[in-house]
C-alpha cells in the first residue's frame, strides 16, 4: 500500500478472479464516497482478430477467448454459424451440444464458488489474507475442498470424454457437434452424476447454514434495484443453451418476455468508457447509465418461473423462501451459482437418460445462405451473445460479442461504490475495505479473459482520490 | 492398492509454444512403451486442483515439464516435498503445492518427483528446436527407469 498526499484509493491487483483489474475510489470535498470505477485494464480484441477469416474457423477461434469457459463460446459462436448457413441442428446434435455446455457450467460454478469464493465464506472476510486461499480451505473443511475438486473434475471430464480435450475442444461445429455419442461413454458421464450431485448438496447444505454470519455483507455487497435478464425457454423454466430473453425489474415485472434474442440489439446499448477496455451494456428503455441490469446464476434463477429438475426446484423454492423473488444483493449470486450448479447437474443425467442422445445424426451442413447471425447461449457468468457478418463467400467482415461480464459491468461498479461507502472511514485504506471490495467482485464471477479480453490472473490495485483527483492511498494486492 | 493406478505421469506445458510442449511429445512417447504400459500418462496445460485427485490415488507420480533457463535438451530429476503455496491462490500449482493439496483433501499423496526438460524457446508454434526433440527418448528413459525403480 502507498500514500500520497491528498484524495484517492486504488486497489490493485483484485485477486482470485479471472484477469486483471484496478479500482478507483473517488472522494467527495467531504472526505466522503462519491463514486468508484471498476477498470479493466487490458485489451485483447477478438471482434477485430476474427475479421477476415473464413466462418467455419470462428467457433475454434471464438473458444481461445476464453480458458475457463470455452464451450460458452463454442456454443454462442456455432449458433451464430448455424444461423449464417441456415440450418438447424438434429435434435442429438443440439442435446449433446446442451451436455457440453452443461458441463461447462458445472465445473465454472464450482470453480467460483469452491476455489474462489469458499475462502471468505469459511474464513470471513477479515480473516489473515495468506490463509484465505484453497489451501486453507482443504486444512479447515477438507470435505468442502473435495467436493469443490470433484465437482470441478466432473464437468472436466465431461468435456474431455465429449469433446477430447478439457480446454478448447473443437467439437461443437456449425450445423452440431463432429461425432455422436457413444454408449459407454454415456454410461461413464452417469456413473459419475450421483457423487457429483451428492457434492453439489453437501455445498448447499453448508452454504445455507452458513449464511446467517454474512447478513452484514449482504446489505452491501451490491444490495440496490436493478433489472435481471436471462434466457428460459417457452415454459419458463430456465434455459442455457437456448430459450428467449427475458428482462424483469427489481419487483418482478416483465419488462421483456420471451423475445427473440437475436433482436438484442433492439434493447440493449454498449457504452465505451475511456477508464476500461470492459463495455457497460444497458437497458435501453433506462438509458444509460441508469439501464443496470444483472445477469448471469442469480438472474436466472429470478427470471426464471422455475429451474425444471426436481432437487434444483426444491432448493429455488428454498432460496425464495429465504431471499424473496427477486433478491436485491449481489452477495446472493454465490447461493444462486450452487442451485444453477445443481441443476446443470441433474439437467445432464436427463439428457443423457433419453435414448436418442445415441443417435448418429448429431449434425447438419449447408453453406452460406445469409450475410448475418447471431448466437445467444447462457454462459457460466451469463447471457452470451456473439453476432458476426459475412460476405458472400463466408469471410467474416464484422463481429460483435456482448459478454456476461460486460452486462454486468454497471452493477459491479454500483456494488464497488456501495462497499466502499460502506466500508471507507478515512483518506486512507483498510485490509477491511480490500477485502470487501474483492469479494463484492468475486460475486459477479468476472471473467476479464472474456469481455476484454485480458490475459491470465487478476490481480487487484485500488486507488483513493480526492475531490481534486490526486491520489490519497493506493493498495496493490 | 487394489484399483490404483501405481504410477501417474503428467506431462504438462503449452503445445503450441514451442519448446513448452515437449511434455506433450514424450506423453506420446510414452504410450508406445510396453515398459510403461501400466502407468497412468496424462497430458495437461498445467498442474490444475483437479489432478490432486489422480495424485492421491497414486503411489509415484512423474511430473514431466519444460524448464527456461537449463541448457537446452538437459534432463534434472527432483524429487519434491509437499509443500503448500499459501500465496492468492490462482489456477495453477507447484508440484510441492499439488501434493500438499492431495494431502489435505485425501490425507495420502504419491512421492512426488520432477522431470524437467531444458528448452529454449517458447514462441507460438508447435515444432521442437533440435536440442530439445532429440532429448525426447532420454527422458522417456529416465521416465522408465523411475517407474521400473518404483516397482
Amino acid at each position: 500500500m502507498t500514500t500520497t498526499a491528498t484524495d484517492r484509493i486504488v486497489i490493485d491487483p483484485v485477486t482470485r478472479i479471472e484477469g486483471h483489474a484496478k479500482i478507483t475510489i473517488h472522494l467527495d470535498d467531504a472526505g466522503e464516497v462519491r463514486d468508484a470505477q471498476f477498470h479493466v485494464t487490458q485489451f485483447r480484441g477478438f471482434e477485430r482478430i476474427v475479421q477476415g477469416r473464413p466462418l467455419h474457423e470462428m467457433p475454434s477461434i471464438m473458444a481461445r477467448i476464453c480458458g475457463i469457459c470455452p464451450v460458452s463460446h463454442l456454443v454462442a459462436s456455432a449458433k451464430a454459424c448455424d444461423e449464417i448457413i441456415s440450418v438447424e441442428p438434429p435434435p442429438a446434435g443440439a442435446d449433446l451440444r446442451r451436455v457440453m455446455n452443461l458441463a461447462q457450467i458445472a465445473q465454472s460454478n464450482a470453480l467460483s464458488f469452491f476455489h474462489l469464493a469458499s475462502p471468505d465464506l469459511l474464513f470471513g472476510f477479515d480473516a489473515e489474507a495468506a490463509g484465505r486461499n484453497l489451501f486453507g480451505v482443504a486444512a479447515a473443511a477438507p470435505r468442502l475442498a473435495r467436493d469443490g475438486i470433484a465437482i470441478r473434475r466432473f464437468g472436466q471430464q465431461v468435456i474431455e470424454w465429449l469433446g477430447g480435450k478439457r480446454i478448447h475442444p473443437s467439437w461443437i461445429v456449425p450445423g452440431g457437434v463432429d461425432s455422436p455419442l457413444e454408449a459407454e461413454t454415456r454410461d461413464r458421464i452417469l456413473a459419475a452424476i450421483p457423487e457429483a450431485i451428492a457434492a453439489s448438496e453437501r455445498a448447499i447444505a453448508w452454504y445455507t447454514g452458513e449464511l446467517v454470519r454474512f447478513e452484514e455483507e449482504a446489505a452491501s455487497f451490491g444490495d440496490f434495484r436493478s433489472a435481471y435478464m436471462g434466457l428460459v425457454a417457452p415454459d419458463g423454466t430456465v434455459d442455457h443453451y437456448d430459450g428467449l430473453l427475458r428482462v424483469v425489474d427489481a419487483d418482478g415485472a416483465y419488462l421483456a418476455d420471451r423475445i427473440d434474442p437475436r433482436g438484442y440489439a433492439d434493447l440493449i446499448g454498449e457504452a465505451v468508457e475511456p477508464w476500461s477496455f470492459l463495455k457497460s451494456t444497458y437497458w435501453k428503455d433506462l438509458g444509460y447509465p441508469d439501464g443496470v441490469y444483472r445477469v448471469g446464476p442469480l438472474a436466472r434463477v429470478v427470471v426464471a418461473e422455475r429451474m425444471g429438475t426436481p432437487r434444483a426446484d426444491a432448493e429455488l423454492g428454498r432460496f425464495r423462501e429465504r431471499l424473496g423473488r427477486v433478491p436485491s444483493s449481489s452477495f446472493h449470486y454465490h447461493y444462486a451459482r450452487l442451485i444453477d450448479m445443481l441443476y446443470a447437474l441433474e439437467r445432464i443425467e436427463e439428457l443423457l437418460r433419453d435414448p436418442g442422445i445415441l443417435s448418429a445424426r448429431v449434425r447438419s451442413t449447408g453453406g452460406i445462405n445469409r450475410n448475418e447471425g447471431i448466437g445467444v447461449s447462457e454462459a457460466p457468468r451469463g447471457t452470451l451473445m456473439h453476432h458476426y457478418r459475412v460476405d458472400d463467400d463466408g469471410i467474416v467482415e464484422w463481429a460483435n460479442l456482448v459478454i456476461a461480464t460486460g452486462h454486468n459491468n454497471l452493477a459491479m461498479n454500483r456494488s464497488v461504490a456501495q462497499v466502499a461507502k460502506a466500508y471507507v472511514r478515512s483518506a486512507t485504506l483498510s485490509e477491511a475495505m480490500l477485502n470487501r471490495v474483492e469479494a463484492v467482485i468475486r460475486c459477479y464471477d468476472p471473467c476479464l479473459s472474456c469481455s476484454t479480453h485480458a490475459l491470465g490472473e487478476m490481480p487487484l490495485r485500488v486507488q483513493l482520490l480526492g475531490p481534486d483527483h490526486a491520489m490519497l492511498d493506493e493498495l496493490v494486492r | 492398492m487394489t484399483g490404483r493406478p501405481a504410477v501417474l505421469v503428467v506431462c504438462y506445458g503449452n503445445p503450441l509454444r514451442g519448446d513448452d510442449a515437449v511434455g506433450w511429445r514424450v506423453a506420446e512417447s510414452i504410450a508406445s512403451d510396453p515398459r510403461l504400459a501400466g502407468a497412468h500418462v496424462m497430458t495437461a496445460h498445467q498442474l490444475l486442483p483437479e489432478l490432486a485427485v489422480e495424485v492421491a490415488e497414486a503411489d509415484l507420480a512423474v511430473l514431466v515439464d519444460a524448464r527456461m533457463g537449463e541448457p537446452p535438451g538437459s534432463i534434472s530429476v527432483m524429487h519434491v516435498a509437499p509443500c503448500a503455496d499459501r500465496g492468492p491462490f490462482g489456477h495453477v500449482l507447484t508440484p510441492a503445492a499439488l501434493g500438499a493439496l492431495a494431502l489435505s483433501v485425501a490425507g495420502r499423496t504419491a512421492d512426488l518427483v520432477v522431470v524437467s526438460i531444458g528448452i529454449e524457446r517458447t514462441e507460438p508454434g508447435t515444432a521442437l528446436s533440435h536440442a530439445v526433440a532429440d532429448a525426447v527418448p532420454s527422458v522417456r528413459e529416465v521416465v522408465a527407469d523411475l517407474v521400473l525403480a518404483h516397482a
